[in-house]
């Protein structure tokens, strides 16, 4: 079964089609770097209007790189559920467009599912019932990844989401956006020992995550230096705060492995790319015998071929979404 | 030639198909916040009470705003994305022009309004009719309402979905003005959005489908914060 999937929930137009959800035959993806630079950030109405301008571009992109016509597309998928509300619309008026000009199956997924596809893409060995992290600039949760497309959540950010501390922490550093791969790169030249800042709730019985204190404590930390006149090792300072991130990440997500008594581990969204997360998680995981898993580098941060994967799967259990699809900017996962 | 015309820029979704002279259809649904939730199902109920399938439309007229912004990218964006999936031409209509077609046979000259959100800010432009086609007269007015006070010179009719708030407004700014101008209170049609977009495919006027955008008479609130930012810079 060919699947067109969309995705649009924040500032990435992207469409892709995926055969039988396992083979990606295109991805196209239209990022909104100029606006993010020119911004700060993403905001919300200025990445919609982008998107009502580049979602054909982007959907016929995918049927040309991919060889094929909208008759040969047998359902669409699209992200209708997590996200900013005026983005999300886009993508789904235009899936539900084409489901009824060409009578096709129609199926609204949930943004964080889209993720978790991401590695099932990425490895089609990834064995289920697994623990999956998901965390990005928009989210970050701990999820008990079971058959047939149920989740069970055991954990999430009471504030910040990891890549956002990334990205907050980087621009007051005088760091270029997204701060992720920019405080990633920059670490590798600096000592993650040289500042010691809080790993938030690492120990706390619950597997929630907090990084708005650890945020404030570099803030508070780079003030002071400025104050006292010392030079600014902006590349240890940078190694040090990703540091404390990683422990909590690990920490909290081998907690969720025991909890559950399993043995699996699927780290996915955009900071599942940040290149010491991976070390750290693969180094500890090897040690505890627990295998671990991360996407392709493409399919990190969002995509389409995630939410075609994840509508595959959807529509082998008979699901499907009729033509009144709605947004839901702030469902939870499953709901 | 027989054309679907849509329009979601208001609070209303409105469908109507027209082949450039008769109306065949013309319907409109309360929509609120959820023009989006309704849209396809809107455009479904109107083709098959007219007994029509999209395969049979020679092509699609898209109501571009002014109006809600919501309103206008769900429209846009079904519009194009339906004429891409079933390889029809598509043509953006203004939705001031489409107001002011719908009272053609009221006066010679028409102003066309559409709230902008904010109080009494709105979107307007004057019309005059040539051919029965409405022209536009000067720039689209983005602005409070009252600002149109001094534009008008000479008898016309408001028209738009709070015609007869305007009207109080632009009457009690200047006295003078109730005995020129009428108000009609409409909303945007469907079938006039179809019937303008019919008589421009059929010139062979398409839009390109690809590109075709909402008109912004606004930039977002962020986007004019930095401008004005960066020139002070």
């Amino acid at each position: 079964m060919l699947i067109l999937g969309i995705e649009t929930s924040c500032d990435e137009t992207s469409a892709a089609l995926v055969a039988d959800g396992k083979t990606i035959l295109s991805s196209a993806i239209a990022t909104q770097m100029d606006l993010l630079k020119k911004y700060g950030g993403v905001v919300p109405e200025v990445a919609a209007r982008r998107h009502t301008e580049l979602i054909g571009y982007v959907i016929q992109e995918a049927l040309d790189t991919g060889c094929k016509t909208l008759a040969d597309v047998e359902a669409v998928a699209v992200t209708s559920r997590q996200g900013l509300i005026g983005c999300l619309m886009v993508g789904v008026a235009a899936a539900k467009s084409i489901s009824y000009a060409r009578q096709i199956p129609l199926i609204g997924l949930h943004h964080i599912e889209g993720h978790i596809f991401a590695n099932r893409l990425s490895n089609p060995d990834l064995p289920i019932p697994h623990i999956a992290l998901t965390v990005s600039g928009g989210h970050n949760m701990l999820v008990h990844v079971q058959e047939n497309c149920r989740y069970e959540i055991m954990g999430a950010t009471l504030d910040d989401a990891a890549g956002e501390a990334f990205d907050k922490v980087a621009k007051f550093l005088g760091l270029d956006f997204p701060g992720g791969p920019v405080i990633d790169k920059l670490s590798k030249q600096g000592n993650r020992k040289a500042f010691s800042f809080p790993r938030p709730m690492i120990k706390s019985k619950t597997l929630d995550f907090s990084f708005s204190g650890l945020k404030t404590a570099v803030i508070n930390m780079f003030k002071a230096q400025i104050a006292a006149g010392e030079a600014l090792p902006l590349a240890d300072i940078a190694a040090s705060f990703q540091e404390a991130i990683v422990d909590v990440l690990v920490a909290k997500t081998l907690r969720a492995v025991e909890d559950k008594d399993l043995n699996v581990v699927s780290v996915t969204g955009g900071v599942s790319a940040n290149t010491r997360l991976r070390e750290v998680f693969t180094e500890t995981c090897k040690k505890k015998g627990i295998q671990v898993f991360f996407p392709k580098m493409s399919l990190c941060t969002d995509n389409a071929a995630m939410i075609a994967a994840a509508g595959y799967a959807r529509m082998m259990l008979g699901e499907r979404s009729d033509l009144r699809l709605n947004v839901f900017p702030n469902a939870p996962l499953g709901g | 030639m027989i054309v679907l015309g849509i329009d979601t820029s208001g609070y209303i979704n409105a469908v109507g198909i027209s082949d450039g002279v008769n109306v065949l259809a013309d319907a409109s649904f309360p929509a609120r916040t959820d023009s989006l939730e309704q849209i396809v199902d809107n455009i479904d109920s109107v083709l098959k009470k007219a007994n029509l399938a999209l395969k049979d439309v020679a092509g699609i007229g898209v109501g571009l705003g002014p109006g809600s912004w919501t309103g206008i990218k769900v429209g846009v964006t079904v519009g194009k994305m339906l004429a891409f999936s079933a390889n029809k031409p598509v043509a953006g209509i203004p939705t001031l022009d489409a107001l002011a077609y719908g009272v053609r046979d009221k006066s010679p000259l028409v102003c066309a309004v559409i709230g902008a959100g904010i109080r009494d800010t709105i979107y307007a432009a004057f019309y005059r009719f040539a051919n029965d086609l409405p022209v536009k007269e000067g720039d689209y007015f983005t602005g409070d309402a009252k600002d149109i006070a001094p534009l008008v010179k000479e008898p016309v009719t408001l028209v738009g979905s709070d015609a007869n708030h305007y009207y109080e407004l632009l009457t009690n700014e200047d006295k003078s003005l109730n005995t020129k101008i009428k108000a009609l209170e409409a909303t945007p049609s469907g079938a006039a959005v179809a019937c303008l977009a019919a008589m421009r495919l059929k010139q062979g006027k398409a839009d390109d489908t690809l590109s075709l955008m909402p008109l912004y008479l606004k930039e977002s609130t962020a986007k004019v914060f930095v401008n004005k930012y960066s020139a002070k810079a």
